[in-house]
């Protein structure tokens, strides 16, 4: 059941478009991820869904019971949303439980109600000891807790988290992450979290919506976008990929002849700086010769293997594939931390794959290689960023 | 308040640091310690017909102040009055004046930034002169009141009590306006957006949030618009009537009247007693909540 939904929302500061007809829906109980670089808009769209900005054109519409309603001009004091800030925005002249117990208190909730809710949100964020506390003088990560009790405390319909461990280290950082999706589990408060790390976004998200400019890129279930990108962008964003420039020559598949026509063999045979030619699928988009079309290749994907023989062309058609199949120098191998990082030179490229320290390959420095990636690990993306299908 | 004292108590026992205090200690004896001192030692002196008798000492400057024979006790108590009311009144106008300058941006900003300064550059009998004009029977606010049919006739707002605390508001009310402001700068944005999520209305979160963040800033206008107020001397002279005599006016005729030089000595060194008590309220309340502050 839909519980948000953002209907075409731009938003303007002057003459700047942070947000850019921004169409979104949250559906009740799930956690989604707006996930994107700084400045692409994410913060804004969760302020606009709290209600501190207000778009200049399309709706926002927020449903507790029954389909959601428009709250496009509601203030943010009449929206059934919290937030959880950035930098946590703790009270700094209330006690951490009068922090806690602050939105009861505007609800009218009474002295005794509100002090037990207080210490019930408090003790689920095992905050219990540090309830007469001053919020100034706690650590980050205990901050990072009350801010989570005072926001759950009000028992929100929707609760919005913009970045909120960004100013933690990386071991507290983890742990948060995992406890928030316990508690999510155990409350199924319906979540909208901001943030740029996609490891965070991965670890999670029941969905995570990429945003790019303004506008969302993409949809889905983490492993969906991981493995089935519709963008360029969105290819590049969620992890290190190799990405390859290559320009449109005529079809030329195995089994065609070599001046076939591009469009319906369904498949195009691209020009690479690798030495050796890639094809992509061209059933959906149009592609026309001396198009430019970015080829990437994921690095754990990329099989390295000693020796310089290539497979036999044959048999690699009778394997079912035109991926890339070459040969290559090893330009250096890198330890960083449990990963091994190999850089090989490839044509005029220079390809970068990885493996955990335990599955690291047996090649050295100025070894020749042979690089291999299957043809569906490799995706391809036309001029615009779009996906190649 | 102890960290404090040890600063000052390190930065003398460094040289350098008494060095750097030197030229503010000089400063300080000149201009405020040798003429109080002076001040002290007429008060403590026999009254006569001719100012003062040198070298002679008695406390009936003192008692004087407290004879039953004369309004002095009235006028000091008139005037500790009369600063509660233009504290009150000043403390309120500046904090939601500094709220308003705080709120607004762009060119608002800087026109309520302007309004607040450039009445300083003003000198002080003009500003009240013009005051004068505008509250007066016959002058603008009552002219609009009229014609508007707010009021069938004029309102008295100058030669008595209200004129004499609106003619010091506008001595004391930008200082009030800054001090205020300095503090309600810094208080964080997000705390109001906060306040605001957590289902508090714009007026709410603003007395939840920001007015407890400037509540030093307050106390520092309270302090600017009582010690102004109970020293106060043209305001009340130029808009309040005969019977708005406040210290200040008191002293001024105690000295040049009735030539009573111990008497205007005693009153005066009163009046910066209480005034220093004042301060010393203010700084234990301010160090009180900086204690339950740190927990």
């Amino acid at each position: 059941m839909t519980l948000l939904e953002l209907d075409g929302i731009t938003v303007q500061y002057g003459a700047l478009t942070a947000v850019d007809d921004l169409s979104l829906s949250v559906e009740r109980g799930e956690l989604l991820c707006l996930l994107g670089p700084s400045g692409c808009g994410k913060s804004t769209t969760l302020r606009t869904i709290a209600g501190f900005e207000r778009p200049d054109a399309g709706r926002v519409r927020l449903g507790d019971e029954g389909a959601p309603t428009d709250v496009t001009g509601t203030q943010p004091n009449d929206r059934d949303t919290a937030m959880v800030f950035q930098d946590w925005a703790l009270f700094p002249n209330k006690s951490v439980r009068e922090n806690v117990a602050f939105g009861l208190k505007m609800d009218g909730v009474s002295d005794t109600d509100r002090q037990a809710r207080a210490d019930e949100m408090l003790s689920l964020v095992e905050m219990t000891d540090h309830a007469d506390d001053d919020p100034t003088q706690l650590s980050g990560g205990q901050k990072q807790r009350v801010a989570l009790a005072r926001s759950l405390a009000v028992d929100p319909t929707l609760l919005l988290l913009d970045e909120p461990l960004s100013n933690l280290d990386r071991r507290l950082r983890e742990d948060m992450q995992l406890e928030l999706k316990s508690i999510h589990e155990r409350l199924e408060t319906t979540m909208v979290y901001v943030t740029h790390d996609q490891d965070e976004a991965f670890t999670l998200a029941d969905r995570i919506a990429v945003v790019n400019d303004g506008s969302v890129e993409q949809v889905g279930p983490p492993a969906s976008v991981y493995t089935d990108p519709e963008t360029l962008f969105v290819e590049s964003f969620l992890g290190t990929t190799n990405l390859v420039d290559c320009t449109v020559r005529r079809a030329q598949t195995p089994t065609e002849t070599a001046d076939a026509q591009v469009a319906d063999g369904g498949r195009v045979a691209l020009e690479t700086p690798l030495g050796e030619p890639l094809f992509a699928p061209a059933t959906e988009t149009a592609v026309s010769e001396d198009d430019h079309v970015t080829a990437s290749l994921r690095p754990e994907q990329l099989s390295v293997t000693a020796g310089s023989e290539t497979v036999d062309s044959a048999e690699r058609d009778t394997a079912g594939g035109d991926g890339l199949t070459t040969t290559g120098t090893v330009e250096s191998r890198l330890h960083r931390g449990s990963q091994v990082r190999y850089e090989v030179a490839v044509g005029e490229e220079t390809l970068v794959t990885h493996r955990r320290i335990a599955d690291q390959l047996d090649v050295t420095e100025g070894e020749t290689v042979v690089v291999d990636c299957p043809a569906p690990s490799i995706s391809f993306f036309d001029a615009e960023g779009q996906r190649l299908r | 308040m102890s960290t404090r004292t040890g600063r000052l108590r390190q930065a003398v026992a460094s040289r350098t640091g008494t060095g750097l205090l030197l030229p503010l200690l000089l400063f300080d004896l000149l201009v405020f310690v040798v003429p109080f001192g002076y001040l002290l030692r007429i008060s403590l002196s026999e009254r006569s017909t001719g100012a003062y008798v040198e070298g002679t000492w008695s406390v009936e400057g003192y008692t004087y102040l407290l004879e039953p024979s004369n309004t002095i006790s009235e006028t000091f108590l008139f005037t500790l009055g009369f600063g509660v009311v233009v504290t009150v009144v000043s403390v309120t106008i500046a904090t939601l004046y500094a709220h308003a300058m705080w709120r607004a941006d762009g060119p608002l900003r800087i026109v309520l930034t302007a309004g607040a300064l450039v009445s300083m550059f003003t000198a002080i009998v003009v500003k009240l002169f013009a005051a004068l004009l505008v509250y007066s029977p016959d002058g603008v606010l009552n002219g609009l009141l009229v014609s508007l049919g707010l009021v069938s006739e004029p309102l008295r707002l100058v030669n008595n009590g209200v004129g004499a605390v609106i003619g010091q508001l506008y001595i004391v009310v930008p200082y009030s306006i800054l001090a205020v402001y300095a503090v309600l700068s810094t208080v964080d944005e997000s705390l109001l957006e906060a306040a605001r999520d957590l289902g508090a209305s714009s007026p709410r979160a603003f007395l939840e949030v920001a007015v407890p963040h400037a509540v030093p800033g307050m106390l520092v206008a309270g302090v600017i618009s009582f010690t102004w107020s109970i020293g106060s001397y043209a305001a009340p002279l130029l808009l309040g009537s005969g019977s708005e005599r406040t210290n200040g006016v008191l002293v001024s005729d105690l000295l040049l009247r009735e030539f009573d030089w111990p008497a205007a000595a005693a009153l005066a060194v009163v009046v910066t007693a209480t005034v220093l008590g004042g301060l010393v309220v203010v700084r234990l309340v301010l160090s009180r909540r900086e204690v339950t502050a740190s927990g």
